[in-house]
């Protein structure tokens, strides 16, 4: 029997063939790890340094941190080429790893003080780029100081939040002594007040004064950021610091002088009678100081 | 050449035209706002350093956004160390946006795109997120709003006096993208 070749049905079979397997070609099972550790120049290992994987072909980045002991695991990853990083403190790391479908590869990475590659020129915001597939990150034209992990500035910012977060909480405590000495100034001053009023008045006076630089040390002590300036509502609290701070100061010396004089049966005078005014302008500023962070202006 | 070979080529040059006429899209200008709710105040922290690429090929075109966590401004530089140090922002520096879309979709008045988004260390995926478009000349301009929360990204809330922020943070996004070859 003489093979007759079909007419129609061999460009249908090519056609279903193609539209099958075309999809198919370009399927990768996320199912490769990577592994690895990082270590420092001298040969110890790093503990919560960051590692971004990077798939060279589709431009898709994950970033992890190695564990205690240095070492760090990114499963589910499709096979081909990567570049694996690794930085902390200023030390860098760079590899290219080539990742087989289904397999486990290990990559140690040193710690040196050499710089990251550089982004390439041609990569700026309006270049090409130069993947056929998605676009990746280092097409973008950001600098590596933008785009790289400061586990460093990390922790100062961790460190600068929690000390503001003791000295929002001790100023918003002190307010509570702090009025209830503002209340209590009205039976230490008049004529006919008790030595009670007074002790009762400085004793409060005394418990706002400690919290206050307390809550103060918090604030001053915490890490500036470089390359921050103070902008907005801040300026104005961290301004009436100059006024409530010093009033802070010089309001217990007053009073302890006004204190004195009142114990001697002495009316007060001389500078001690200062001690109401600036108490008044200290307690008025420092009010300020708490309303121009909660209220927007 | 008969019409059974001609139709037999015919998927190959289709692939061939295809990756013939694969185009790219750039983002000329975008703006980023996030919105914050506090009891006492609103917050909105804006940035105009976002930088993107679109690559078309086979008629899909992958998207990526990227934008500095640090190039937020919320006109307070207090409150932006802060939105910086509660996601992380030192660490994991980007936040990236991803996206494929039908190449025929910037035809379209509106589309639904579904949203793949690094940020804070973790990824977050938004389906069905609506953007208008609009053409102006050969340049598309799309807008809508990321319906993102702080959970999503594991982030703790910030507070002021002791009072949490709420957990929706709504990104909208405004940009023009233009076709390059």
């Amino acid at each position: 029997m003489k093979w007759k070749a079909p007419s129609r049905a061999l460009p249908a079979a090519i056609l279903v063939v193609s539209l099958v397997i075309t999809p198919l070609l370009h399927a990768q099972q996320p199912d490769a790890t990577l592994t690895g550790t990082v270590t420092s120049p001298s040969g110890g290992r790093i503990a919560n340094s960051v590692v971004s994987v990077k798939n060279l072909n589709t431009g898709a980045a994950s970033t992890t941190q190695t564990d205690s002991a240095g070492r760090f695991v990114v499963p589910n990853l499709a096979s081909g080429d990567y570049e694996v990083s690794a930085s902390t403190d200023g030390l860098n790391a760079v590899s290219r790893v080539t990742l087989a479908a289904h397999a486990t590869q290990t990559v140690n990475l040193t710690l040196t003080t050499q710089s990251q590659p550089q982004t390439p020129a041609g990569n700026l915001p309006n270049a090409p780029s130069s993947s056929k597939t998605e676009p990746s990150l280092s097409d973008l034209g950001f600098t590596p100081e933008q785009t790289q992990a400061n586990v460093k500035e990390q922790a100062l910012l961790d460190k600068r939040t929690r000390m503001l977060k003791i000295h929002q909480k001790l100023g918003l405590i002190t307010a509570a002594p702090l009025i209830a000495t503002i209340v209590t100034s009205l039976g230490a001053g008049g004529k006919h007040t008790s030595n009670t009023d007074r002790t009762v008045h400085m004793v409060l006076g005394a418990v706002s004064s400690d919290l206050y630089f307390t809550s103060a040390y918090f604030a001053i002590r915490a890490p500036s950021i470089k390359g921050t300036s103070t902008r907005g509502p801040i300026r104005v609290h961290k301004a009436l610091a100059w006024i409530h701070g010093p009033g802070m100061i010089l309001t217990p010396i007053l009073g302890a002088l006004a204190y004195q004089q009142k114990n001697n049966g002495e009316k007060v005078h001389g500078i001690a009678a200062a001690h109401g005014p600036v108490a008044i302008v200290t307690a008025g500023a420092f009010g300020a100081a708490l309303l121009s962070v909660s209220l927007k202006f | 050449m008969n019409k059974p070979k001609l139709i037999a080529l015919l998927p190959f040059v289709l692939c061939t035209l295809a990756l013939a006429a694969d185009t790219q899209w750039v983002l000329q200008q975008c703006t980023l706002t996030y919105h914050v709710s506090h009891p006492l105040h609103q917050t909105d922290g804006i940035s105009h350093a976002a930088r993107g690429k679109g690559i078309c090929h086979a008629g899909q075109c992958d998207f990526l956004i990227a934008v500095p966590v640090k190039s937020f401004d919320s006109g307070d530089s207090n409150r932006d160390l802060h939105m910086v140090q509660v996601t992380r922002g030192a660490e994991f520096p980007m936040v990236t946006v991803r996206t494929r879309l039908l190449e025929s979709a910037g035809n379209d008045a509106s589309i639904q795109a579904d949203l793949e988004i690094q940020f804070a260390g973790q990824t977050a995926h938004y389906q069905h997120v609506p953007f208008q478009l609009t053409k102006q000349g050969a340049d598309v301009r799309l807008s809508g709003t990321i319906p993102a929360t702080l959970t999503d990204f594991k982030i703790e809330p910030p507070t002021l006096l002791t009072l949490p922020v709420k957990n929706e943070i709504p990104v909208r996004i405004e940009m023009t993208w233009h076709p390059t070859q």
